[in-house]
């Protein structure tokens, strides 16, 4: 009836045999790590929920250092639902970026980054910069205390980059201070600038894995088992995956509801006991580490630089580790990516506790 | 087969949705204790539906792996050509 | 009574309680959704409450505006004296409307809609006349209603 003419409607036009016949060739490979390959997945449906719940509350939210927190009390405590769906955002936010960061380590370790996926690695390590970025222009929007002060502080921490550090601090605040301006530009980057960069990314990250196929670590390369269609069998996997995913989300949602602190006032002191999101902790223990003057120069720049450097070498990791790259195994750049694990893991866990 | 599964799901949809106008009005802020049972009441209602899909899931799962350890399409290939 | 054969396939039925458990969720989520970006509508005013000294000694054959919620209510007194209040948007697509004293009509600048000065529509697109509201007078409070709404103000 109804659904066979449609069938037929769009058969006419289009090869859909031709479609069903890529989908059905494409195949997993199974072994011992296979289940690394479900945290991609997990990250992107984590991060498209945050693009629905998102564009519902972007309906609501007024983007001006008068009324932003006001709007955003009137989501929480006057709309239908608000308060779910701005909760909803905060736990998302918070599993997309933890979940990210599993994907980020467990291709690390497993060197998916060899040849010839490079330039999957390399998309990889923008999206990391643009969904920390994402977190961060988001939190800012809340306009309480504790967001105010963090964007103080992260801008702030920016401007000691050498040399770049100064103007990076003006393009983030807009000005020498955190005002309005400030809370216009990070509205503009969290709404419009980073959803248009991550949909590019993204799809070209999705594209070029599609394109290489999965990576199978170098030890499991002799040890694979029989691989596994696609569709439907790894697929109703990432769906049970993203199922419970949705079941964490939604119970953290309703049992821990997003917080909201004081209205920011910018003349205010810091409030007692201020400490970022957690996935910038690492960064700021680190920080801490370091004494506020080494040998007569900045202690915070050599910070900095030296943090910068670290993150340079992971980002350029597929270029230097040459023995994966051929094929064999390279033991040193997996402590290399077990020290980068731990010291990611403990820094955050310290800098919780403190 | 599609029209089966759209009535159950509305059928399915409208026995969870008579939960909803069980009450009188829509949660609000999750303050009250009268509100926050109609919340804990929705989320164990949310996990048995997500629990159930995926049980569904695992059973379509199996059933695939059954169908496919057949070896369906290797028959065809080891067949003789009738000459 | 024991059946033979089943009256489903095991994909048919397998399927089935998939897509249909799957679209209940579907839509309890979408639902939840739909209430929240549907925002609760506001409300025009059922009345409103003016002085009668700003408003019932005004000349002949001139308007006076008033705050009907976010849309402008008009007060008119005509060159006989009798009094008339309505809702100064236009029937037709709801641009604000203006009165023009020298013809003694109400004008409508966005498709040149024309009203007469008890409100019909004369000339142009709009459909209907203008709102007309009742006008209840106080001593010193000058209430402009809703057609049919009673009035009942706090003692203040």
């Amino acid at each position: 009836m109804i659904s066979r003419r449609l069938e037929d409607w769009i058969t006419e036009r289009y090869d859909v045999e031709g479609l069903h016949r890529v989908l059905r060739a494409k195949y997993v490979p199974s072994h011992r790590y296979e289940a690394s390959y479900f945290t991609g997945g997990l990250t992107l449906f984590l991060f498209v929920i945050q693009f629905l719940t998102g564009m519902g509350l972007a309906l609501y939210y007024v983007p001006h250092s008068e009324y932003a927190y006001k709007s955003i009390v009137d989501i929480t405590a006057k709309l239908n639902m608000g308060w779910f769906f701005r909760s909803l955002h905060h736990w998302g936010a918070q599993l997309a970026i933890a979940s990210l960061f599993i994907h980020f380590f467990t291709n690390l370790l497993l060197k998916a980054y060899r040849k010839p996926r490079e330039l999957i690695w390399i998309t990889g390590f923008i999206m990391i910069t643009v969904l920390i970025f994402f977190g961060l222009s988001g939190y800012f929007l809340i306009w309480d205390q504790r967001a105010f002060t963090a964007i103080r502080v992260a801008t702030g921490g920016a401007g000691n980059l050498p040399l770049i550090g100064g103007p990076i601090k003006i393009f983030l605040r807009g000005g020498i201070d955190v005002t309005q301006e400030t809370l216009t530009r990070f509205y503009a980057f969290h709404v419009s600038i980073l959803p248009m960069i991550s949909l590019i990314i993204i799809g070209l990250h999705v594209l070029l894995v599609q394109v290489h196929g999965m990576s199978v670590p170098i030890s499991q390369k002799d040890k694979q088992g029989k691989p596994q269609p696609f569709f439907p069998n790894v697929f109703y996997k990432d769906l049970i995956i993203w199922l419970l995913g949705i079941g964490v989300l939604a119970t953290l949602a309703v049992i821990f509801p997003a917080p909201i602190g004081a209205k920011a006032d910018p003349m205010a002191p810091a409030p007692e006991n201020i400490k970022p999101e957690w996935y910038f902790l690492f960064l700021f223990q680190t920080l801490r580490l370091f004494p506020g003057q080494i040998a007569g120069l900045n202690g915070e720049t050599i910070a900095i630089t030296v943090i910068s450097l670290a993150v340079l070498f992971v980002f350029l990791v597929p270029f230097v580790d040459k023995r994966s790259s051929a094929g064999k195994p390279s033991p040193v750049y997996t402590y290399v990516g077990v020290f980068y694990l731990v010291y990611f893991v403990a820094m955050t866990v310290i800098g919780f506790l403190d | 087969m599609v029209r089966s599964s759209f009535i159950l799901g509305i059928v399915l949809f409208l026995i969870t949705a008579l939960f909803n106008y069980a009450e009188p009005a829509p949660a609000d802020l999750a303050g009250s204790p009268y509100h926050r049972h109609i919340i804990y009441q929705a989320l164990i209602l949310f996990w048995i539906g997500i629990i159930g899909l995926i049980v569904i899931i695992v059973m379509k799962l199996r059933e695939t792996k059954r169908i496919q350890d057949m070896d369906v399409h290797k028959d065809a290939e080891d067949a003789p050509f009738l000459d | 009574m024991k059946l033979d054969h089943s009256l489903v396939s095991r994909r048919t039925f397998l399927n089935t309680i998939f897509g249909g458990w799957l679209m209940a969720i579907a839509s309890g989520g979408i639902y939840a959704f739909l209430k929240f970006v549907f925002p609760t509508v506001g409300k025009e005013p059922d009345f409103v409450v003016l002085n009668t000294a700003d408003f019932l000694d005004i000349p002949g054959n001139t308007m006076k505006t008033f705050a009907w919620g976010g849309k402008p209510g008009f007060f008119l007194k005509r060159d006989d004296g009798t009094i008339l209040a309505l809702k100064g948007v236009c029937t037709h697509m709801e641009c604000n409307i203006s009165y023009q004293s020298d013809v003694k009509k109400f004008y409508c600048a966005c498709h040149k809609g024309w009203f007469d000065d008890h409100g019909r529509n004369i000339e142009g697109p709009p459909p209907k006349p203008l709102e007309r509201f009742d006008i209840v007078i106080t001593g010193q409070k000058l209430i402009i209603a809703k057609k049919g709404v009673q009035v009942d103000l706090p003692k203040a």
